[in-house]
């Protein structure tokens, strides 16, 4: 049994406040309070993402931004703008079809929220996670690419060669940008020994050093492969293509207005700090802090109670944190840089990415073999990345292997 | 009352497999037959999910909803003409589905009921919840070339063939590529020329 | 095994997508203006562009037959709107060549600063307008921060930001007023800078190569024989500018001016001010050396406005006399084409002897340049067609008058 199932599931827990016969309850409670949870934290980030993006590209443009919603900040604009495309008219072009153009927009957010059932936010009590899989990465994988699926319904059901245009292009880039991503995961997930995303976040636990981005050379390439990879995929500048504004209108979002294109902005931030988080548990240790502090301060799981709680919790804002950068560094690049166009994409992922991935694979694994435990942990080893890799434990000498020890002794 | 949760959601999942399944298959429409094909293999992936199989269930969707479906999606969407748009089936092709579909179901059923029992030895032992199901562990060393299940083998006779699925792995990733190369061959176009020159030295279409 | 035999009259071809005839505009964001494309295109890959123009077709030239010449001005501020000043100084010599009218000194002098700063202002709004078209949405609102500043001077000169009418027939409406040459010099004091940060995030930035390089390429000959002018024909090597080469009534405006002209010469661009070195991708006429010519072009109107504000300290005061709405003009015609920012813009004036024109014409610039875009985008894919319209710098209200 794994270790975790020593930790009750909520679904447990909340049985126990409830009458014999209102039992089947719990697991609905538990359902419904995971699916909340994650819910709000996509869509507060995707609001939260709105103003900021929109402040930070005013700043780097040399004006304002917002400033008059909700105070000096403008911090309301979100929700002025969430009211104002809840209520506009719901327009559906005459040789649109019908059923492909309702429903693109709720595939895309489906896919784009479900990447967050996997991903674990703290690492004591067996993970804050809705759903602790120990495929994790491979599932964030897979359903992240299920997103194309709403922007091919929504560009061929739009009707219009501009949108079906758009919709072609991110389709091919998405889908090829897919195989680069996933080489890029795979190499921390090599290192971790698991794609169990509370395992690998766990493994980083002793101060910004044993982050794998500092494992080895390969794995800090890496990263940069990664961001490369994951900006193409959730379709951000460079490589936002399909959402053209100055080549298509808005791409495969052409026809699109009020509450349906508010679901496709919901699903592109949501994917945006989907991949940042997935890129600050495999890279940057997720929630562990650049020092372990939370230990210095007893705030483990060892501790029990309040205490671990607040550890977890410290934890959470840990990772949220780093996830906003990575999404700040998105929208950084979006505002500065030119687009790519699509025969340029293409190239930089057959021709740059997917070697250089598949170079950084072999350099991880060579360096693994021959140097356990990691370029610092190379002079200081890691007990559990040794013992993985197969080196001798920490404070024993190397055994000499056993024929050659008994021919000694027999001479 | 007690619900089992598990039971619930396992009829859900597949009802809705059956129900796409069913909607490919009456749709006239070819495009949205693509998108009920998504449905359903979206829900065959749910039900390997509900059986513990995690790893075939995030197979199923990266490999065949991920990528199949998305290839397939892609090019009913750029090669539908105004005919496809809405496909009919003629009453004698009704006829002949419902036979072969008929007598297929009718066979998958009569093995379905005919197993004694469906679950494996030791998963009657506990009450093992799915999240502790086997892990791809197996699997993967398998394809690199070590089986380490044949070990718990009791009978000498079937430890053999340590050497895993590395092999067949090699020939059918090959195998496939010779597969795409030649229907990328044999797809080109090939149009007869259109008499570029006629016997009395005049090209075509030109009035005098 | 049975070999197939090979039927000669079987030609093989690789998969044959269909044609698709896409329209661009005449609502679009990066159509210039009210342009309308149809491409002709083969997958990705165009192999036709046919633009549809008039839609800003204002009939500005049948109304000159029926005003004085100097209540025409207005009319050729509506044009290239983006640089109304060089607008009004090309009609306004033109009738001066018809009149014989030589303007004052100082006069001379403000036609030369103000043209040079509106030559800045239309030069940014191209650069920026060329990063939008690319996906850089920055360096527009840079771009078009500065142009502001411009914009503000105009509006302390003259009273309008877009429409000026300063420039007139006879010299020009009002003299600087008190403390303008200081926020003229403070304004390029600040600007010089700022160019450096376009060059950095535009003209040496990878991607920007990557998307103008070798795209759009026009040679010397086309340009010449479909009459493309200004940083078009410059791109493409052609050293030809008419403040230095027109004729002598154009030409005489800048008499006394140093300033270099932008083409590259023997294989490099004049040496001035510190710029970014070409990348080797290039190739001579293509969108970047377009995009580049119009950056360095800034950099002379930007010593020629100094030059202009030091000759204006030292030029006796007087602007002169705008010219009479009653002014007969002499029978007889004249023709005379500027160095407008977007190329030489070419205004006629017919004249029966009476007041008003018997024929006002403009040859516009854009027009010509745009004349060749089919050329530019054969064979290039979808993508480039803004890059190219881009960077042929047109204004459709030069083009439909």
């Amino acid at each position: 049994m794994p270790e975790y199932h020593q930790y009750p599931s909520l679904a447990e827990f909340v049985s126990t406040f409830l009458p014999e016969s209102w039992g089947w309850l719990a697991y609905v409670l538990a359902a419904l309070v995971h699916v909340a949870l994650l819910l709000v934290l996509a869509l507060t980030v995707a609001a939260a993402s709105n103003w900021f993006e929109r402040k930070v590209s005013a700043r780097m443009q040399d004006r304002l931004g917002p400033t008059r919603v909700g105070g000096r900040f403008g911090w309301l604009q979100s929700v002025a703008d969430g009211i104002k495309l809840l209520t506009k008219e719901d327009l559906i072009p005459r040789e649109a079809d019908g059923l492909l153009f309702r429903l693109a927009p709720y595939l895309s957010f489906c896919a784009s929220f479900s990447i967050y059932l996997a991903l674990p936010f703290a690492g004591g009590a067996g993970g804050w996670v809705a759903q602790r899989l120990n495929i994790a990465v491979f599932f964030v994988l897979a359903v992240a690419g299920l997103e194309v699926f709403g922007v091919i319904l929504a560009g061929y059901g739009s009707g219009s060669k501009w949108s079906l245009f758009g919709a072609m292009r991110e389709a091919a880039q998405v889908v090829s940008y897919e195989v680069p991503l996933a080489l890029a995961a795979l190499i921390p997930v090599m290192v971790a020994g698991s794609m169990d995303l509370v395992r690998i976040g766990n493994l980083q636990k002793d101060g910004f050093w044993d982050w794998l981005i500092f494992h080895d050379p390969f794995t800090f390439l890496t990263f940069f492969v990664y961001l490369t990879c994951a900006v193409a995929s959730v379709n951000r500048a460079p490589f936002d293509l399909p959402e053209a504004e100055s080549e298509l209108v808005a791409g495969f979002m052409t026809e699109y207005s009020g509450f349906r294109w508010s679901l496709f902005f919901m699903a592109e931030y949501a994917s945006m700090f989907a991949v940042s988080v997935l890129a600050a548990i495999l890279f940057f240790g997720g929630w562990n802090g650049p020092l372990p502090l939370a230990e210095w301060l007893g705030l483990t799981q060892s501790h029990g109670g309040l205490a671990a709680y607040a550890g977890n919790f410290l934890g959470m804002c840990n990772l949220l944190a780093k996830s906003y950068l990575g999404v700040i560094v998105m929208m950084w690049l979006r505002w500065t840089l030119p687009r790519l166009r699509i025969d340029q994409v293409m190239t930089v992922c057959l021709k740059y990415c997917i070697p250089v991935a598949a170079a950084m694979l072999l350099g991880a694994m060579v360096w693994c073999y021959a140097l356990p435990g990691g370029l610092v942990r190379a002079v200081r080893p890691h007990p559990e990345a040794a013992a993985r890799w197969g080196a001798p434990p920490v404070d024993q000498p190397p055994h000499p292997p056993a024929a050659l020890a008994a021919g000694k002794g027999g001479r | 009352m007690q619900i089992c949760w598990h039971s619930f959601f396992f009829l859900l999942v597949a009802l809705v497999a059956c129900w796409f399944a069913l909607a490919v298959v009456v749709s006239s429409n070819i495009v949205r037959m693509a998108l009920y094909l998504v449905g359903c293999l979206g829900a065959v992936a749910g039900l390997f999910f509900l059986a513990g199989a995690d790893f075939l269930g995030g197979l199923q969707l990266m490999i065949y909803v991920g990528g199949t479906l998305v290839l397939l999606a892609f090019g009913v969407m750029l090669t539908s003409r105004s005919q496809f748009v809405s496909m009919k089936t003629g009453a004698a092709q009704w006829v002949l589905a419902v036979i072969v579909g008929g007598s297929l179901l009718a066979v998958l059923l009569q093995g379905a009921f005919s197993v004694a029992r469906w679950a494996p030895p030791d998963a009657l032992a506990g009450d093992r919840p799915p999240q502790s199901a086997p892990t791809a562990g197996a699997l993967g060393l398998g394809l690199v070339g070590v089986r380490p299940d044949k070990l718990d083998q009791e009978q000498e006779r079937l430890r053999e063939g340590m050497a895993g699925y590395l092999l067949p792995f090699e020939v059918i990733s090959v195998h496939l590529v010779v597969v795409l190369v030649g229907a990328a061959y044999l797809a080109r176009a090939r149009r007869r020329i259109a008499a570029a020159t006629r016997p009395d030295g005049e090209p075509p279409g030109s009035s005098t | 095994m049975v070999l197939e035999r090979v039927d000669p009259e079987l030609a093989e071809f690789d998969v044959h997508t269909d044609e698709l005839l896409v329209n661009m505009g005449p609502q679009h964001p990066s159509t210039h203006g009210v342009l309308r494309l149809v491409l002709r295109t083969d997958g990705e890959v165009v192999k036709e562009v046919i633009p549809h123009i008039g839609y800003l077709h204002r009939c500005a030239e049948k109304i000159g037959e029926n005003l004085a010449a100097r209540q025409w001005i207005p009319y050729t501020d509506r044009m290239d709107y983006l640089a109304g000043m060089n607008m009004n100084l090309g009609w306004a010599l033109t009738v001066e060549k018809l009149l014989g009218l030589e303007v004052p000194e100082r006069a001379r002098h403000l036609r030369v600063l103000i043209a040079e700063l509106n030559r800045i202002a239309s030069h940014l709004v191209a650069a920026g307008t060329y990063g939008l078209d690319l996906g850089s949405f920055t360096p527009f609102v840079h771009c078009f921060r500065e142009r502001e500043k411009i914009l503000d001077l105009f509006e302390r000169v003259c009273g309008a930001r877009l429409t000026y009418s300063y420039i007139t027939i006879g010299g020009v409406m009002a003299d600087l007023p008190r403390g303008w040459l200081d926020e003229c010099e403070a304004f390029l004091v600040s600007f010089e800078p700022v160019i450096d940060d376009l060059h950095a995030l535009l003209t040496s930035n990878a991607i920007l190569i990557h998307r103008t390089a070798g795209i759009g390429v026009l040679s010397p000959e086309m340009a010449v024989s479909y009459g493309c002018t200004g940083p078009v024909l410059r791109a493409s090597g052609v050293n030809w500018d008419l403040r230095r080469d027109g004729e002598p009534w154009c030409t005489r405006t800048y008499v006394g001016y140093k300033f270099e002209v932008i083409a590259e010469t023997d294989g490099r661009y004049p040496q001035d001010a510190p710029y970014p070195p070409v990348p080797s991708a290039v190739v001579l006429g293509d969108c970047w050396h377009r995009f580049y010519v119009r950056m360095l072009e800034v950099v002379q109107s930007v010593k020629l406005a100094r030059q202009a504000m030091d000759y204006y300290r030292k030029s006796p005061p007087g602007v002169g006399e705008p010219l009479r709405l009653v002014q007969k003009l002499p029978k007889g015609e004249a023709y005379l084409e500027t160095e407008a920012p977007k190329g030489q813009m070419g205004f006629m004036v017919v004249s029966d002897g009476t007041t008003v024109p018997w024929r006002a014409r403009a040859r516009s610039s854009s027009f010509c340049n745009l004349s060749v875009v089919s050329e530019l985008c054969r064979g290039c894919l979808i993508a480039d067609v803004p890059a190219i319209v881009g960077s042929l710098d047109i204004v459709l209200g030069e083009i439909d008058r």
